[in-house]
């Protein structure tokens, strides 16, 4: 798209942020593991030593990894422009919508309106069709999971209501 | 000789009409994940675990076994049909397969590619059939010590040899090994990095690690990045398929490279992906034709897709000898294992050898029923990705997520793989190797159990390490495999100084 040029997340900016993301994790899982005790119990290392050293190693290779960043990464290099990111988003957020509604609502209930809803407004599909593939979708795996290999699914105040347990 | 009476016994374990029709089911549930975008032989497995704590370990192990073959297999079709490799270990396959498909010679492609596949897989086999006994009757002698030292050498090779940046490999190690202690600590039974929050205490499960960074993580990637199915005609011709197998004894010198590169990059943890890579890269760099190569030469298919299974398959043998897996879906597998309560390693040959020498029959019968379903089902398959994304793509975020609450029944295991997810895209946009995280969560307990047992035999000394030969020449190679990308970075800079920039370029292109 060459109208828009500037807007773009560079190479470089992805790479920092996973630095730092990975040196926050390092820090705090050598904080976390302090407080479990760092060196020599009665009868051996303390429950802390180990994952203590771990995050040292994690936050110590972070910073080399943002050093590298610095001295070897492209500047010109890109790791998202402005379509892909719209790519992504329309489909990253209806996915952490289905998240939300699967947590409050039940799996059911969240899978029938996450298909139907992607399959009506992204895929512009006729409304019988996308409601034919969601219900049916939601009854395979009732089947499937529920009946044959009885693995419960989380459920939500509409199983509740109906009695479906 | 007393492996051959073995392993007939274990055709005799696995023979039964409900294995036969578990395999079946595996190999179609593999090629169907094998062929999707976004659903890898890891995930995959991952997804289906849940669904086999109940059932008896050997059918369980035989499930998942032909999920895995029916995955490397889909995963082929998708790269030779419509260039969109459906695993990464077949990557190298598209640059020649596709080509050869739309040259109009697809069931050519095909057939070579999963004949050549099935050959690789049948070397790594065999080799499993001669070695894992004595391997493991070797290992038997093994302590804490040794133990902690061959996980360390499995650490170490993918520092040194997965090509990626070491740092980040570092990263991707550490993260696993600490995502693996959270929750209660089987030793001393203290609660370990749960910041206070009660859904940390029963840990971070390494599916849900796996179904975020392997499947949901893919599917943002491969959505970010625009998808098209620009796919070939697939129509499996009879005839052409019975042509093709008969040029398969011409690339008999690639065949027997390929499995040599695939069955050693599959013992160490270097894996399948980096395997058909190499393999492909040394035979262009070999061939008489090497300017056919990346225009749909035959060679370059059979190249990748042997060493692939190749690997795929020996990768199973570090699993069972020793307790340590040599990719991410026998990582998985290994996870498996433990689930169903056995415990893998060297005493799992005198313990359970019905199911050892059951899983390694079961490989044998396992190819084949994939390669004869692979050829008769590839155009119902093709078929499926001809259905709009739109309607696939929400469909695998459902499956993922249901897997990853199947695990254990948590909600805030959905939270989870959502985030672990996010982390997977980023991680794949900036080259973070994934593998190493998902085997060093799975080894991570048995890895600090290891460690620490030696610490208190050795009353906090180190030196324990290196107190005997074997130990210390485990150590010796694990850390030279540490230390291999300064050593190579190093030589590389002497080399370039002598010989110019040209010489660098050169090792580029390769």
């Amino acid at each position: 798209m060459p109208a828009s040029p500037p807007k773009h997340v560079s190479r470089l900016a992805a790479e920092i942020v996973a630095a730092l993301l990975t040196l926050a994790l390092g820090i705090a899982i050598a904080a976390g593991a302090r407080g479990d005790g760092v060196g020599w119990g009665t009868g051996g290392p303390q429950p802390g030593t180990f994952p203590f050293w771990v995050g040292v190693i994690v936050a110590a290779a972070s910073l080399c990894n943002l050093a590298l960043a610095f001295r070897r990464v492209d500047r010109h290099a890109r790791v998202l422009d402005a379509v892909a990111t719209r790519r992504l988003a329309a489909f990253g957020v209806p996915l952490l919508l289905f998240v939300a509604a699967a947590v409050t609502l039940g799996f059911y209930v969240a899978t029938i309106l996450y298909l139907a809803a992607v399959m009506r407004v992204q895929g512009k599909y006729p409304l019988w069709m996308a409601l034919a593939v969601s219900f049916g979708t939601a009854a395979f795996f009732y089947v499937v999971l529920e009946v044959w290999f009885k693995v419960p699914l989380l459920k939500g105040p509409l199983e509740a209501m109906l009695g479906i347990h | 000789m007393d492996n051959i009476a073995l392993l007939l016994h274990g055709f005799a374990v696995v023979l039964t009409a409900q294995h036969l029709m578990l395999m079946v089911a595996g190999v179609m549930l593999g090629i169907l994940v094998g062929v999707l975008p976004g659903l890898g032989a890891p995930n995959g497995v991952s997804l289906l675990l849940p669904l086999t704590f109940a059932m008896d370990p050997v059918a369980a192990i035989i499930l998942l076994t032909s999920m895995y073959w029916g995955a490397l297999f889909g995963g082929s079709t998708t790269s030779i049909l419509f260039n969109i490799p459906g695993e990464p270990s077949s990557v190298a396959t598209t640059f020649d397969g596709y080509p050869m498909a739309k040259s109009g010679q697809a069931t050519q492609a095909l057939t070579l590619a999963f004949l050549s596949a099935a050959t690789g897989a049948l070397i790594g086999v065999i080799l499993i059939t001669l070695l894992s006994s004595y391997i493991a009757r070797f290992a038997l002698r093994f302590g804490s010590p040794e133990y902690f030292a061959v996980y360390f050498l499995a650490f170490a090779s993918f520092v040194g040899l997965s090509g990626a940046s070491p740092f980040k490999t570092i990263v991707s190690l550490g993260l696993g090994l600490a995502f693996a202690t959270v929750g209660m600590d089987t030793i001393s039974g203290a609660l370990r990095l749960t910041y206070g929050f009660n859904v940390l205490v029963g840990g971070v499960s390494f599916l849900v690690a796996v179904i975020g960074l392997f499947g949901i993580g893919e599917l943002l990637v491969t959505m970010e990045e625009g998808l098209r199915f620009d796919g070939v005609k697939a129509r499996i011709r009879p005839r052409a398929v019975l042509e093709a197998a008969r040029t398969l004894p011409r690339y008999w010198l690639a065949l027997a490279r390929s499995s040599a590169i695939g069955c050693w990059m599959g013992i160490t943890p270097g894996g399948p992906t980096a395997a058909s890579f190499m393999s492909y890269g040394i035979a262009r760099r070999f061939s008489s034709r090497r300017d056919r190569f990346g225009k749909g030469e035959p060679e370059g298919i059979v190249s990748p897709e042997t060493a692939d299974h190749a690997a795929g398959t020996s990768a199973m043998l570090p699993m069972l000898a020793l307790g340590v897996p040599g990719s991410a879906t026998s990582a998985v597998l290994l996870g498996g294992l433990m689930i169903w309560g056995l415990n893998p390693g060297p005493t799992l040959f005198t313990e359970r050898p019905d199911f050892v020498w059951g899983l390694i029959a079961s490989m044998y019968l396992g190819n084949i029923v994939a390669v004869t379903l692979v050829l008769c089902t590839v155009p119902m398959f093709a078929a499926i990705l001809r259905v709009p994304f739109a309607i696939i793509g929400p469909l695998i975020v459902v499956v993922c997520f249901i897997g990853a609450y199947t695990v254990a029944n948590a909600t805030f295991d959905l939270w989870l793989a959502a985030a672990f997810g996010v982390a997977g895209w980023l991680f794949k946009k900036t080259d973070y190797p994934i593998a190493p995280l998902v085997l060093a969560m799975v080894l991570g307990d048995k890895a600090e159990d290891a460690f620490r047992q030696s610490m208190i035999m050795s009353r906090g000394t180190i030196s324990i390490f290196w107190a005997n030969p074997l130990v210390a020449t485990l150590c010796a190679i694990a850390l030279t495999l540490l230390a291999w990308p300064l050593l190579g970075a190093g030589w590389q800079r002497v080399r370039t100084a002598r010989r110019g920039p040209a010489a660098s370029a050169d090792l580029l292109e390769e």
